[in-house]
C-alpha cells in the first residue's frame, strides 16, 4: 500500500502487509505488518512480527515481535511475545507479553 | 550537601569517588549516590535525594531525584522512581520515569510504568500498563535543580587562509563515567 492508498475494512491476508498510507478495520495476517513513517492505521492488528513506524491506534497482537521504530506512536493495548521500543518511540496502553489465546493460522 | 552515602557490600575501594567540592554539581544532581550490592536486602521506604544503584533484594519503595539504576541480579518488588530508570534486573511493581525508562535485555518489568520516554530492548520481559507523555514530568515533584552557569563560549571569527595550529586534533582519553566496582 502506497502512501497515497488507503484501506478501510477488514482483511484476512495470507502473507505480509505494509502500509505506507491509511489504513482503518481489523487485519489479520500470516505474515508479517509494517507500517511506515507516515502511515495512519486505525485497527485491530494480528501478525507474525509487527514493525511500526507510523501512527497506530487499536489493538496489537503480534505472535512473534513487536518493533516499535523512533517516531513510532501506538496507542492501544498490545500482545506480544517479544518487544522491542526503540527511543523516541511512543506507546500508551497495556502491554502483555507470553502467552495468547488465539493462535494464528500461520506457523 | 553532604556528599556520597555507600550503602554496599562490595569492597570499599570499589566505590565511585568523591566528586571535588570546587566542582558544580552535574546536571542531573549528583548529590549523593546510594549503592546497595548484591547482597543488601531493603525492605522498607528509600527516599534519596540523588541517585541509586540497587543490585540485592529490595521491598517497598524507591524514591530518587536523581537516576534509579536496577542491576541484573537486584530483585525488586517495590514501586520505583526516579529520572531515568534503567532496569536490567527483575522489578515487580510501578515504575515511574521522569525522563527515560530503559529496559535491558536481561530486564523484567511487571507493573505500570509512567514515563515521558521508553526504549525496550529485545529479549526483555515487560507485563503492564505503559503511560507516556510529558505529563511524567509536570506530575511529578520536581526537585530543584541548581543551574550550573553558562560555560563561556568564545566565538573566534572565521579566518581565510592558513588558520595557524589553533586545533590539534586532541585525543582525550575515554573517560569511564561509573565505575563498575569489582569484587
Amino acid at each position: 500500500m502506497g502512501p497515497n492508498d488507503s484501506l478501510e475494512g477488514k482483511l484476512t491476508y495470507d502473507g505480509s502487509v505494509h502500509v505506507d498510507g491509511r489504513a482503518e478495520g481489523e487485519f489479520r495476517v500470516t505474515g508479517n505488518i509494517d507500517v511506515a513513517s507516515g502511515a495512519k492505521v486505525k485497527a485491530l492488528l494480528e501478525a507474525s512480527n509487527v514493525t511500526i513506524k507510523g501512527d497506530v491506534e487499536g489493538a496489537l497482537n503480534a505472535r512473534d515481535k513487536l518493533i516499535l521504530g523512533r517516531g513510532a506512536k501506538l496507542i492501544g493495548d498490545i500482545t506480544v511475545r517479544r518487544l522491542q521500543i526503540e527511543d523516541g518511540a511512543s506507546l500508551n496502553g497495556h502491554v502483555r507479553m507470553g502467552d495468547f489465546e488465539q493462535q494464528g493460522s500461520g506457523g | 550537601m553532604s556528599g556520597w552515602v555507600t550503602l554496599s557490600s562490595r569492597a570499599p575501594g570499589a566505590r565511585v569517588p568523591r566528586p571535588a567540592a570546587d566542582q558544580p554539581p552535574s546536571k542531573t544532581g549528583q548529590r549523593s549516590s546510594v549503592t546497595l550490592g548484591p547482597r543488601d536486602r531493603l525492605i522498607g521506604q528509600l527516599h534519596i535525594d540523588g541517585d541509586v544503584l540497587l543490585s540485592g533484594t529490595i521491598e517497598g519503595e524507591i524514591h530518587a531525584t536523581g537516576d534509579v539504576e536496577i542491576d541484573d541480579e537486584a530483585k525488586v518488588t517495590a514501586s520505583v522512581a526516579g529520572s531515568d530508570v534503567s532496569i536490567r534486573g527483575h522489578v515487580s511493581g510501578p515504575v515511574t520515569a521522569r525522563k527515560r525508562l530503559v529496559v535491558a535485555r536481561s530486564g523484567s518489568v511487571t507493573g505500570d510504568v509512567r514515563v515521558a520516554r521508553l526504549v525496550i530492548q529485545d529479549g526483555a520481559s515487560f507485563s503492564g500498563n505503559v503511560s507516556m507523555g510529558p505529563q511524567v514530568e509536570a506530575a511529578a515533584p520536581q526537585e530543584p535543580e541548581p543551574e550550573a552557569p553558562a560555560p563561556e563560549v568564545q566565538v573566534l571569527p572565521a579566518t581565510d587562509g592558513n588558520a595557524g595550529p589553533s586545533a590539534p586534533a586532541g585525543k582525550g582519553k575515554p573517560v569511564p563515567i561509573k565505575g563498575k566496582p569489582k569484587r
